[in-house]
């Protein structure tokens, strides 16, 4: 298990991240690997705890990235940002936090709560409210356990700040939205402030210890096959399929309100002997998984798609028709497979109206 | 009138008539029944389908990429007949997967609504879906004026049937499958003949069974009878129109060759421009070619004409075809007189054309001009003259013949009835065909015992003993008087033996 955070982690940490937001693209990398890592190497490693190593009463609140990554690669952080937002709440609840846990154990998210918690001089939690990268910030554990996100403060890169206090989850993520273009494009987000004692029920545990380990396998670039093994064994992760890319299907389609995305697909033409044709259905992310039409996975199981030449993860952005990828699925924290999870992040959500595989 | 088939309507009769006309249909099975339409807005709906349901994807079903997937899924999980959706919708992906599915799947750009409550309507009441249908047939073939135009359109109105017109075992137009029967197929049969006239020609249709209405093709044949004789009729007044037209043209091009140059300069005929019109083509390289029945038996009927036409034409129809005596001249003109690839290639085409008319086949010399094909022709006659002694489908090239040719002009049925009479004891014989051989051989050979044993594979005393005798009999070639036309009798007698010998 690891104890602590140091800099020779941040890639490691970095490729994990990756691994349960696979569709963002690599546009942060050097900046934000870089800042942690001379962090980390200023202030020393940071302590990653479980949470019930804490006492209950340790008032502890979450950060993570609202808004674009593109938009932060443009306009990059001063780097105050996260410890401002804690600040600002810390004022407001008159308290001090004793400990950061990271909104969600994924993408550039993960690496701001190392960040802040450096900057803060504080430990990390062990623990997340995802499990992975959902859109909206009340697609949490928290949340379904009835923690109020609010207070909670948004900082941008322009030094601009917003304070949200609303009852409702939902309501805070609409009022969010409308001023993360005006602050920046992207935002450094302190929400969900609580204490250990709840999170020890209401957060998914190990999670940020996890993408550590996974980050390690994917820098050893191992054979495809061996890889998608030892990742199973990690993540319960699985080959759906592999197969060839035959076609990206740019349609106009209806797109459902509640999250905000372009709908497409992407054709796979399976190999071996099943020969099926597989059909991804991409949002933000890849929601669903078709094989001759039928439902084989779908949000909120994670996809991914390895590129079995270079044996590393193809993100979206990247796919070009030819590519022979790995389909893969990794089954998401239990909790959002309940009826109310499916609600929020499941096939529904994203205006599929089917019955989830693991549901059938 | 037969009543009409109240049978489900199937896939490949909705897709000949609207809505669905228009679209852009992916059929795995065109026999297969559709008993009922469905408009699904959802994939609850999708899912209490019964079999054999024709279901019209809309709204939610409809949003693209993964739900037509799932549709197309859904309906070969319920063994639905067939998935309609709009185009917006529908990806090549979408067509594979259908395939892959064996689902066929129909592609519209009319609103789905509208085209559903249409289709249910066809359904409902399939008679008049197709009445429907025979009226478009009609509207069809009223506008075809040829034979394969005719058939044409029967058979991409009747697909997957296959309809050919078929003259004895001859397919004269259509599909050629109609006559197989590979697959559990029902043939129907329609004759074609004006009223009391007698004739062998039918239209025959091979319908997959089971699944399509047999009576329904029937009916659809007997449509297309009047087309069918009418457009055989117009060509064939046609082709005699054009078969005296051709004739006349190629004895004035015969008459301008024969006349003697106007001037002391004009050594040469100019190709009269008409022949450009009948789309001949005179003045380079023309090699002549002469078709004529094995046995001749004056002139041919214009029947056979036209058939022979047919066939030679095929492919080649700006080859011309000249009824010319009792047999048919066409020629080939090419820039190269030495090019020869494009006739040998017509004449292996015709092959089996000439074996069913008991034709053989002469080929003239490659000569510049209009005296160069009437020479051309005159080789080619010779030529084929001299093929009729290889029987049936012989072609013979007149480079290949040389002065041997003379003697296919050999009145042999008269010499032989000279031999009757000067040589009466040799023709009561009964060893007479082994003498006329023996003498034959020996008059060939100069003369030469030996040479003449080993040609005939008999023993040479068995030669002197028979020569002996043939003497006896009157043929006394040693005679030089007589020696040639002994020669000529014997030829002509083993000549007229070997056709004899021949079925």
């Amino acid at each position: 298990m690891t104890a602590s955070i140091a800099a020779e982690d941040v890639p490691a940490f970095y490729e994990g991240a990756k691994f349960y937001s696979p569709a963002v693209g690599d546009a942060n990398r050097s900046s934000v690997t870089s800042w942690l890592a001379g962090l980390l190497d200023r202030n020393g490693p940071v302590p990653l705890l479980k949470v019930e190593s804490l006492a209950p009463e340790t008032p502890c609140v979450s950060v993570c990235v609202l808004g674009s990554g593109s938009a932060m690669a443009d306009l990059p952080p001063a780097g105050d940002e996260f410890e401002a937002a804690v600040r600002r709440i810390e004022r407001l609840e008159q308290t001090r936090f004793g400990a950061i846990y990271p909104l969600a154990a994924a993408t550039i998210s993960a690496l701001v709560a190392v960040v802040t918690a450096a900057q803060l001089g504080v430990p990390l939690i062990d623990a997340d409210g995802m499990g992975r990268a959902f859109a909206l910030i009340h697609h949490t554990a928290m949340h379904l356990a009835g923690v109020s996100p609010t207070p909670l403060a948004a900082v941008g890169p322009t030094g601009e700040s917003v304070l949200v206090e609303v009852p409702s989850g939902p309501r805070a993520d609409r009022m969010l939205r409308a001023n993360v273009d005006t602050v920046g494009g992207w935002a450094a987000l302190a929400a969900y402030p609580t204490t250990a004692g709840v999170l020890r029920r209401a957060a998914l545990p190990g999670t940020v210890s996890r993408i550590a380990n996974v980050g390690r396998l994917l820098l050893e670039r191992t054979d495809p096959d061996r890889l998608v093994t030892r990742l199973g064994a990690i993540t319960g992760c699985r080959r759906l399929a592999r197969g060839r890319i035959v076609e990206l299907e740019h349609l106009s389609r209806p797109s459902d309100v509640t999250i905000p995305a372009h709908p497409s697909s992407l054709v796979v033409e399976e190999i071996g002997d099943l020969e099926r044709q597989l059909r991804i259905e991409l949002r933000s992310e890849i929601v669903a998984v078709f094989a001759d039409g039928a439902l084989i996975a779908g949000a909120p199981d994670l996809m991914c798609l390895l590129d079995v030449s270079r044996g590393s993860l193809a993100t979206l952005d990247s796919l070009e028709p030819g590519d022979l990828v790995d389909v893969l699925v990794t089954p998401a924290d239990a909790i959002w497979y309940s009826p109310e999870g499916m609600r929020m992040v499941g096939l529904v959500s994203h205006g599929i109206p089917l019955a989830h595989p693991r549901r059938r | 009138m037969s009543r009409p088939s109240t049978l489900p309507i199937t896939l490949g009769e909705l897709t000949r008539i609207e809505p669905l006309s228009d679209a852009v249909a992916h059929l795995f099975d065109p026999a297969r029944p559709v008993e009922q339409v469905v408009l699904a807005e959802t994939f609850d709906r999708l899912r209490r389908c019964p079999p054999h349901v024709l279901v019209v994807l809309h709204d939610e079903a409809a949003t693209g990429g993964w739900s037509l997937a799932a549709a197309l899924h859904l309906a070969w999980e319920r063994n639905l007949s067939a998935v309609v959706v709009s185009r917006t919708v529908a990806g090549s992906s979408s067509a594979a997967l259908a395939e892959r599915l064996h689902m066929s799947l129909i592609v519209i750009d009319a609103d789905p609504i509208d085209v559903a409550l249409q289709l249910a309507g066809q359904v409902s009441a399939p008679a008049a879906a197709r009445a429907l249908r025979q009226a478009r047939l009609a509207e069809q073939l009223a506008e075809q004026n040829g034979i394969r135009g005719v058939l044409g359109a029967l058979n991409r109105e009747l697909r997957p049937v296959s309809v050919a017109l078929v003259l004895g075992e001859i397919v004269l137009a259509g599909q050629a499958a109609a006559l197989t029967d590979r697959h559990p197929v029902k043939q129907v049969e329609v004759a074609v003949n004006a009223p009391g006239e007698r004739s062998s020609a039918r239209l025959v249709a091979a319908v997959p069974v089971p699944g399509l209405a047999v009576g329904q093709v029937e009916s659809l044949l007997k449509l297309a009878r009047p087309a069918v004789l009418a457009a055989w009729a117009q060509s064939r007044l046609d082709a005699a129109g054009r078969a005296a037209h051709e004739q006349a043209a190629f004895e004035l091009l015969r008459h301008l060759s024969a006349a003697p140059p106007a001037g002391p300069g004009e050594a040469e005929v100019e190709v009269p421009s008409w022949t450009g019109e009948l789309g001949w083509e005179v003045g380079r390289a023309n090699r002549a070619v002469w078709l004529a029945p094995v046995r001749p038996s004056g002139v041919p009927s214009p029947e056979v004409t036209h058939l022979v036409r047919a066939a030679w034409q095929r492919g080649h129809a700006a080859w011309p075809l000249i009824a010319e005596g009792d047999g048919w001249l066409s020629w080939h003109s090419g820039a190269d007189p030495d090019d020869t690839a494009a006739l040998r290639r017509a004449l292996a085409g015709f092959r089996d054309s000439a074996a069913a008319h008991a034709l053989v086949i002469g080929v003239g010399r490659a000569h510049d001009g209009v005296p160069g094909l009437m020479r051309s022709a005159a080789e080619a006659r010779l030529a084929a003259h001299v093929a009729r002694e290889g029987g049936p489908t012989t072609v013979q090239w007149f480079d290949q013949v040389g002065a041997s040719a003379a003697l296919a002009w050999l009145p042999t049925t008269e010499i032989a009835q000279v031999a009757d009479l000067c040589l009466a004891d040799l023709m009561a014989a009964r060893d007479r065909a082994a003498l006329v051989q023996t003498v034959l051989a020996v008059l060939d050979c100069g003369g030469s015992l030996s040479q003449a044993s080993n040609r005939l594979g008999v023993h040479r005393n068995t030669v002197l003993a028979r020569l002996t005798r043939a003497r006896q009999l009157g043929l006394t070639f040693e005679d030089p008087g007589q020696r040639l036309a002994l020669h000529v009798i014997c030829y002509a007698l083993a000549s007229l033996a070997a056709e004899e010998s021949t079925p």
